[in-house]
C-alpha cells in the first residue's frame, strides 16, 4: 500500500476517523499499532512475524540492558545489525531462486525471504531505542509504546528516522482540538505535489537512464538527465518525508524534518546537515561520535568520516555502487575539511554561488550510483557524459517539459523563503489549492518511492 | 490557528483547486482533447501516431510495421493520403488489428513482413478499438501549453514542404558512417533468438485478418524492407522469411519495391538512415503508383 494509492487514502481516513472517537480514547496507541501492522502486512503479510521478532527481540534486550547495560546493550545492537545484514546482504551470496542452499527447510525458507520493506529504517529505530532509553531511565516503557515507536505507519517504510528520546515522550493521549490541520495539510499537499507532479513526471524522462537505453542518448541529454534525476530523487524522498510529517501531525506526533533545501549547500558537510537529516543525525549520534568523532586528531577524524560514509552507503544497499557512493562522499568531506574555515572567511556572493554550484554538480554526479546500482552501468553512463555520442537516432527529450516539471524544486531552493512568503502571504491557501489541483491533473505515471527499496 | 481560521484557509484552498479543475473541465468540454500532448517516451510516440489515426479522416493507404517501417516518415511519401502506423518496438500485427477494428478501412493496407517475432499488444488494440472510449474529463494544463508551444515550433511537415530538401538529401553520396559496433550487436541478437513460434502465430493471425479485411473492400499487401546483407543472413531473418513466404506464396500478395541496394545504409545496424529511408519511400511511391494503374 503506497502513500499515493486510493487504498492508502481510505486506510488513513478510517484510522483517523476512529482515532479521536470517544470509545478509542484510551486505546489510541493500540489502534495506531494495529493500523501500522495492517499497513505493513497489507503488502508483505509473510514478513509480519519478522517485524514481530525484531520488535519483541529488541524489547527483550531493552529490559535486560536496563539491568546490565554494558553486557546487553552491545548484544541488542548486534541482534539488530545481524537482522539487517542477513536480510540486506544475503543475496550477495545466494541466488533467491536457488532450490536449497543448506538442505534445512527452515534455514532455506529464511534465506529465500525477500528484503523486508523498511528494515533499514526500523532497525535504526530499534538501536536508537536501546541506546537512548538505557542511557536515561531505569524502567522499561510498555510494550505497546515500543511497538508504536518502531512501527508507526507514516515513518515505518522510509522514515524519517526518529530518535526514541524524541518520540517516546510524545506518546500521550491526543485530542482532536489540538490537531494543527492547516500545518498538516500543507505538509501533505506539498509532499503529494512533489511526488506526483515533479518526481513521477521526471521519472518518465529519467527512465532513459536505465540500461541499455542510456546508450542511445546524446551526450548533452546524459547531462540533462542526471540533473533531472537529482531533482527527481529529491522530490521523491522530500515528498515522502513531507507526507509522513503531515500524517504524523494528524495523529498528534511531530516527526523530524528530513530535508532543508539541500541543493543550496555551500559545502559537503553542510549538504549532510540538509539532506536526509534524520539519517545524518542518526549516523552522527550512534556511529561517528562513538567512533571518536573529531576528538582524536585530524587523521582519526578523516578515518571516522570515511567509515561513517562507507557504512552509510552500504546501509542503502548491498553493492559496490552504494559503497563507492558513500566512500566518495567521505572523500569529499575529508578533502574540504581543512579548507572550511578559510573558505568561510571569503565574503562574496559570486564565490558563494560558485560553491553552491560545485557542491550541487558533485552530489548530482554521484546520484548515478543510485539510479544505476550496477557498477559497470554507472561507470559507463558517466564516461559517456564526456565522450561525443555516435547514435544517429537518439531519443528526443522535451526540454520545456523538463523545465516545467523541475521548476518547483528550483523555486523552492532558489527563491528566498521570506521573500516568497511576503509575496504570497494572503494567497497561500490559494497556492496550495492550485498545487492540489495540479498534482491531480498533471500527475505522472505511478512509480514507487525510490527509498522504498532501501 | 483558531478553528474558524483553519476552516477559512481550507475554504480558500478548496476554492482555488475547484476553480482550476472547473477551468480545465470547461476547456476540455469546449476544445476536446484534440491537442496532442508531447511524448517523453517511445510509448508516447506510439500513442501520438494512433491518436491521429483514429481522430482524422481515414487515409487511402496505411503502412503497418515495426521500427523498421517507422523510419519511413509520412512526409517523405509523394503518395497522397498515406499514413504510417508502424509502431517503434511493436509488432505489425498490432497495427493490422487496430486498422481492422476501425469502422472504416483504407483502400490499401501494407504490412511489413520483416519483424514478426513480437506478439501483438492486446492492451493497445483494445484501447483503440473501443468506439465508446470516454474522453478524459480534464486535460493536463501544463502539458497542453507545452504541446501548443511545440506544435507551433515544430508543425508537422507535408511532402511539398520537404521535397526540395529530400531531393538534396538523395543527391548526396551514401553515408560512410562506420556502423560495425551496432551491426555486431544487432547480429548477435538476431542470431540468438528463435522466432519460430511467434512468427507462426503472427502469420496465422495475418492470414485470418486478410480475408476479413478484404471482404470489406480493402486490399492487403505484404512488403519486405531491405536490411543489411549480414542481418538478412541472420537466423531470425531466415526463419521469418521462410515462414512468411511459405504462408504467402502468391506473388500477387506482395508489394514489390525496387531500389538500388548499394545506395542504402543502416546507421545503427538495423534501421535505414534518413537518406536510405527517403530512397525507399520513392520506391514505395513508384510501386503504389503502378498498383493504382493496374486493373
Amino acid at each position: 500500500m503506497t502513500f499515493t494509492s486510493w487504498q492508502f487514502g481510505a486506510f488513513v481516513a478510517i484510522v483517523f476517523g476512529a482515532y479521536y472517537l470517544p470509545p478509542f480514547k484510551s486505546l489510541q496507541v493500540q489502534l495506531l499499532v494495529a493500523a501500522s501492522l495492517f499497513f505493513y502486512g497489507y503488502g508483505q503479510p509473510g514478513l509480519l512475524p519478522l517485524l514481530a521478532v525484531a520488535v519483541l527481540g529488541t524489547y527483550l534486550f531493552l529490559i535486560l540492558a536496563l539491568r546490565n547495560r554494558s553486557l546487553w546493550l552491545p548484544i541488542g545492537i548486534f541482534f539488530n545489525l545481524a537482522l539487517l545484514a542477513f536480510f540486506k546482504y544475503k543475496f550477495l551470496f545466494i541466488a533467491p531462486e536457488s532450490p536449497g542452499v543448506t538442505g534445512l527447510p527452515s534455514i532455506d525458507f529464511l534465506l529465500r525471504l525477500p528484503l523486508p520493506i523498511g528494515i533499514s529504517f526500523f532497525v535504526f529505530h530499534n538501536i536508537s531505542l536501546l541506546v537512548d532509553l538505557t542511557a536515561k531511565q531505569k524502567q522499561p516503557p510498555d510494550i505497546k509504546s515500543v511497538f508504536l515507536y518502531i512501527i508507526f505507519f507514516p515513518q515505518l517504510v522510509s522514515g524519517p528516522i526518529t530518535r526514541a528520546e524524541m518520540f517516546m515522550p510524545q506518546i500521550q493521549p491526543k485530542y482532536f482540538g489540538d490537531i494543527p490541520f492547516v500545518d498538516a495539510a500543507k505538509w501533505i499537499l506539498t509532499g503529494f505535489f512533489f511526488k506526483l507532479y515533479v518526481a513521477n513526471n521526471l521519472n518518465e524522462m529519467t527512465s532513459y537512464m536505465d540500461f541499455p537505453l542510456y546508450e542511445t542518448l546524446q551526450t548533452q541529454d546524459r547531462w540533462l538527465l542526471i540533473f533531472l534525476y537529482s531533482y527527481q530523487i529529491y522530490a521523491d524522498f522530500f515528498g515522502y518525508s513531507a507526507i509522513a510529517i503531515g500524517l504524523g501531525l494528524l495523529f498528534g506526533y511531530r516527526l523530524p524534518i528530513n530535508f532543508n533545501l539541500p541543493y543550496i549547500s555551500v559545502s559537503f558537510s553542510e549538504f549532510w546537515t540538509r539532506w536526509h537529516i534524520s539519517l545524518s543525525n542518526w549516523l552522527r549520534t550512534y556511529l561517528y561520535v562513538p567512533l571518536g568523532g573529531n576528538r582524536d586528531g585530524a587523521l582519526r577524524t578523516y578515518l571516522n568520516l570515511m567509515i561513517v560514509m562507507g557504512l552509510g552507503g552500504l546501509w542503502h544497499g548491498a553493492g559496490p555502487g552504494y559503497l563507492l557512493w558513500g566512500l566518495l562522499h567521505g572523500v569529499l568531506l575529508v578533502i574540504e575539511r581543512p579548507f572550511l574555515g578559510r573558505l568561510a572567511t571569503i565574503d562574496s556572493t559570486v564565490f558563494r554561488v560558485a560553491r553552491i554550484g560545485f557542491v550541487f554538480v558533485c552530489v548530482t554526479m554521484l546520484w548515478i550510483f543510485f539510479k544505476l546500482p550496477n557498477f559497470d552501468h554507472a561507470v559507463s553512463y558517466l564516461s559517456g557524459m564526456f565522450t561525443s555520442s555516435t547514435n544517429p537516432n537518439p531519443p528526443k527529450l522535451f526540454h520545456d517539459l523538463a523545465l516545467v516539471y523541475s521548476l518547483p524544486v528550483v523555486i523552492q531552493h532558489f527563491v528566498s523563503r521570506s521573500r516568497f512568503e511576503q509575496t504570497v502571504s494572503g494567497a497561500e491557501p490559494y497556492l496550495y489549492g492550485l498545487m492540489a489541483a495540479l498534482m491531480y491533473l498533471e500527475a505522472g505515471p505511478e512509480t514507487s518511492f525510490i527509498y522504498f527499496q532501501f | 490557528m483558531p478553528p474558524s481560521s483553519a476552516a477559512y484557509w481550507f475554504a480558500r484552498c478548496g476554492f482555488s483547486a475547484a476553480l482550476l479543475l472547473l477551468a480545465c473541465g470547461i476547456a476540455t468540454a469546449w476544445f476536446g482533447n484534440g491537442l496532442q500532448l508531447p511524448s517523453t517516451t517511445t510509448r508516447d510516440g506510439t500513442l501520438i501516431t494512433l491518436n491521429r489515426y483514429v481522430r482524422e479522416p481515414i487515409p487511402d493507404v496505411v503502412l503497418v510495421g515495426s521500427s523498421l517501417t517507422f523510419r519511413l516518415k509520412e512526409e517523405y511519401f509523394a503518395t497522397p493520403r498515406l499514413r504510417n502506423l508502424a509502431l517503434a518496438g511493436g509488432s505489425p500485427v498490432t497495427g493490422l488489428e487496430l486498422v481492422a477494428n476501425q469502422p472504416r478501412l483504407p483502400r490499401i493496407i501494407l504490412v511489413e513482413a520483416n519483424v514478426l517475432s513480437r506478439s501483438m499488444d492486446a492492451a493497445l488494440v483494445a484501447k483503440y478499438s473501443r468506439s465508446d472510449d470516454a474522453e478524459p474529463l480534464f486535460f493536463r494544463p501544463i502539458r497542453t501549453a507545452v504541446a501548443a508551444y511545440e506544435d507551433r515550433l515544430h508543425a508537422p511537415l507535408n511532402h511539398t514542404q520537404v521535397s526540395s530538401s529530400l531531393h538534396r538529401l538523395i543527391e548526396q553520396p551514401p553515408s560512410d558512417f562506420d556502423n560495425s559496433i551496432y551491426l555486431e550487436r544487432a547480429l548477435q541478437q538476431w542470431n540468438d533468438e528463435d522466432p519460430t513460434a511467434a512468427v507462426q502465430m503472427n502469420v496465422m493471425r495475418i492470414k485470418q485478418l486478410i480475408p476479413e479485411i478484404e471482404r470489406r473492400g480493402s486490399r492487403v499487401l505484404l512488403f519486405e524492407l531491405p536490411c543489411s546483407t549480414q542481418l538478412e543472413g541472420s537466423r531470425s531473418a531466415k526463419i521469418t522469411r521462410e515462414i512468411v513466404h511459405t504462408a504467402f506464396s502468391d506473388p500477387g500478395r506482395w508489394l514489390h519495391i525496387e531500389y538500388a541496394r548499394a545506395e542504402l545504409r543502416w546507421a545503427d545496424g538495423v534501421h535505414l538512415d534518413e537518406r536510405s529511408a527517403a530512397i525507399v519511400t520513392q520506391s514505395f511511391d513508384k510501386a503504389l503508383s503502378s498498383l493504382r494503374k493496374s486493373p
